[in-house]
């Protein structure tokens, strides 16, 4: 019962960032590049909810304006790796054999590097706007749901239903999508959380670094990324509320992976 | 039998970093643009298209990418890595200069980290139930939740900027005498930052996994046996310690990234600080240096895990999971 109540309040308020990032048009005051050098550096108050920047631009907007960019590159991006990662375990694993060993192996040298290193290889070379950086983010985030997908896959594969299945000549694609993807939901869920967490996590980091989303977007790296000069002459405000909207949107979904990762919720366990 | 063991592992990370290198050079070279603009960054406008020709035959950049990254492959296994683009000094003396700043602060936070987490985890672990036990779940979680480098701003807001008490950024004061005192002064902080992020995750795997080895039936055994709670107590702990190395060694890669990042926004003058650097202005040389040494350092603490779960996981040592 604890576990379900907690469930919907992390829900309610991931779904409350993610409304109002969505629909920041509705809820800000400024618009996001809307700069005034009259009003630098104003911290938190009237007029300007949570201060104002080192072009007078609004925060509270900027704030709103920038969860829509980080949240839609974590999206896309977690879409990307999902599908990349279904069609790699589900062949892996439903072949099996020979081409489930060459294919696990090659999963596992590419497991071992750091993903932001090869991100990094790529940003150097082909930086672009936020849609470039959720496809770098996708391409290579999606190892682990393969090998989770890989791993349903050959264990549904040997279950009672499936064999019958196959005994009356279910065409095959109705197997693959019916029986065995439909049935690795629940652990593919998870994991998508976990990598759309990750995912976040990329965007902002590199953002923070200045080669992530071009400083003229904003997002909520690239806020932090002028917060670290803003913060050496006191103004925290600027740093503080990117931070917080990013710790709040990891922990939810943190914690709602938490909860649907408790076996006892499962159908099937994986 | 562990010498062809190791042997095999050791093989296994060639192939890794051969990927590895690979992979980078392929997707660096697949990038649109004429690639003397992309090899000089900012100062390409300055070349007239007779000289970009020069530099193209010169960088054999004419060439097929798999003919570039077979002479490049070449030159790498002899020790030569080439001249960074940027700073004109090979790139392997800029490695060397790094290495030991990361080397340091990876040791330093790994070994609190795994103390830290051994000591939490147990504790948290031992007392299912708990306050302990309660508490260090949500800590856990809400601890790894918080982006490195947004506590570190954190950090240095407070202790540098209000405080003044600890030096925001650099690995040694300018001037300094570049003493002991002065690195451990520079480290408190890029080290807190991730100790503190990651000491959590990793002391919630080894109580899950305490809590779940605790329920077995061996245990069951033992203690109606009559063994003494402590020695029960070590041979959970052993066997808990196989699935907590395994999932110490899983996230080392993504550790290494993190560093990137803690590595720069203190300007730790580290391996990972290079990298974002050489990624700005577009130093090919010496990406791919940086890329090769991370990747080395990673499948080289990978083999320490391995060598340590040899040590700890008697099934390893008798070939068990070879099959």
């Amino acid at each position: 019962m604890k576990s379900r109540k907690s469930l919907a309040f992390w829900c309610v308020v991931l779904g409350l960032i993610v409304a109002m990032t969505v629909f920041a048009g509705l809820f800000s005051t400024y618009g996001p590049n809307e700069m005034d050098m009259d009003t630098i550096y104003q911290p938190p108050g009237k007029g300007h909810v949570l201060g104002t920047d080192h072009l007078g631009r609004d925060v509270f907007s900027r704030l709103l304006e920038g969860g829509k960019v980080t949240l839609t590159v974590a999206g896309v991006s977690v879409i990307l790796s999902f599908i990349i990662g279904v069609l790699y375990g589900g062949i892996s694993g439903y072949i099996g054999g020979a081409v489930d060993v060459i294919m696990m192996r090659f999963l596992e040298a590419l497991i071992t590097i750091p993903s932001l290193i090869l991100i990094l290889a790529f940003q150097a070379f082909m930086q672009g706007g936020m849609w470039s950086m959720a496809l770098i983010i996708g391409v290579t985030g999606w190892l682990v749901t393969a090998r989770i997908v890989r791993s349903e896959f050959i264990r549904l594969k040997e279950a009672e239903f499936v064999k019958m299945a196959k005994m009356f000549g279910t065409p095959m694609w109705k197997i693959i999508f019916g029986h065995l993807l439909r049935n690795s939901v629940p652990a593919i869920f998870v994991v998508t959380l976990v990598n759309f967490t990750g995912a976040v996590f990329i965007e902002v980091s590199l953002s923070f670094l200045g080669i992530g989303v071009p400083s003229a977007i904003p997002s909520w790296g690239n806020m932090l990324f002028y917060a670290q000069n803003d913060i050496l002459i006191g103004a925290w405000w600027i740093g503080l509320f990117p931070g917080i909207m990013i710790f709040l949107t990891i922990l939810a979904i943190n914690f709602i992976g938490e909860v649907l990762k408790d076996p006892r919720r499962r159908r099937l366990d994986a | 039998m562990i010498s062809k063991w190791i042997g095999k592992r050791v093989v296994m990370g060639i192939i890794v970093l051969f990927i590895v290198s690979f992979l980078s050079f392929f997707i660096m070279h697949a990038a649109p643009g004429d690639p003397a603009t992309a090899f000089y960054g900012g100062n390409a406008q300055t070349l007239n298209a007779a000289e970009k020709e020069r530099i193209s035959r010169v960088f054999s950049l004419d060439r097929p990418v798999i003919v570039q990254y077979g002479a490049w492959l070449w030159e790498t296994v002899q020790g030569n890595f080439g001249y960074s683009s940027k700073e004109g000094r090979p790139v392997s003396v800029i490695l060397f200069e790094r290495l030991p700043n990361t080397l340091l602060l990876f040791s330093v936070t790994m070994f609190f980290i795994i103390v830290g987490s051994i000591w939490l985890g147990t504790v948290a672990g031992m007392k299912a139930g708990s306050m302990w036990d309660k508490g260090l779940s949500t800590i856990s979680i809400a601890s790894s939740s918080i982006p490195p480098f947004w506590l570190g701003i954190l950090f240095i807001s407070f202790f540098s900027v209000k405080l003044g008490i600890l030096p925001s950024s650099g690995t040694e004061d300018v001037g300094g005498d570049g003493g002991l005192m002065d690195k451990i002064r520079h480290l408190i902080m890029p080290a807190a930052v991730i100790i503190l992020t990651h000491v959590g995750i990793y002391a919630r795997f080894l109580q899950e996994s305490i809590k779940t080895e605790s329920n077995k039936y061996y245990v069951l055994v033992a203690r109606a046996n009559g063994v003494a709670k402590r020695e029960i107590q070590k041979g959970i702990l052993r066997n808990a310690s196989i699935p907590y190395l395994n999932y110490i060694g899983m996230t080392i890669p993504s550790f290494f990234g993190g560093a990137v990042i803690v590595e720069s926004l203190f300007s730790w003058a580290g391996l990972g600080q290079l990298m974002v650097k050489a990624v700005m202005t577009k130093d090919f040389p010496l990406i791919m240096g940086g890329i090769l040494s991370i990747g080395l350092l990673v499948v080289s603490s990978l083999l320490i895990i391995d060598l340590v779960m040899y040590g700890v996981d008697p099934k390893l040592r008798k070939g068990a999971y070879s099959k």
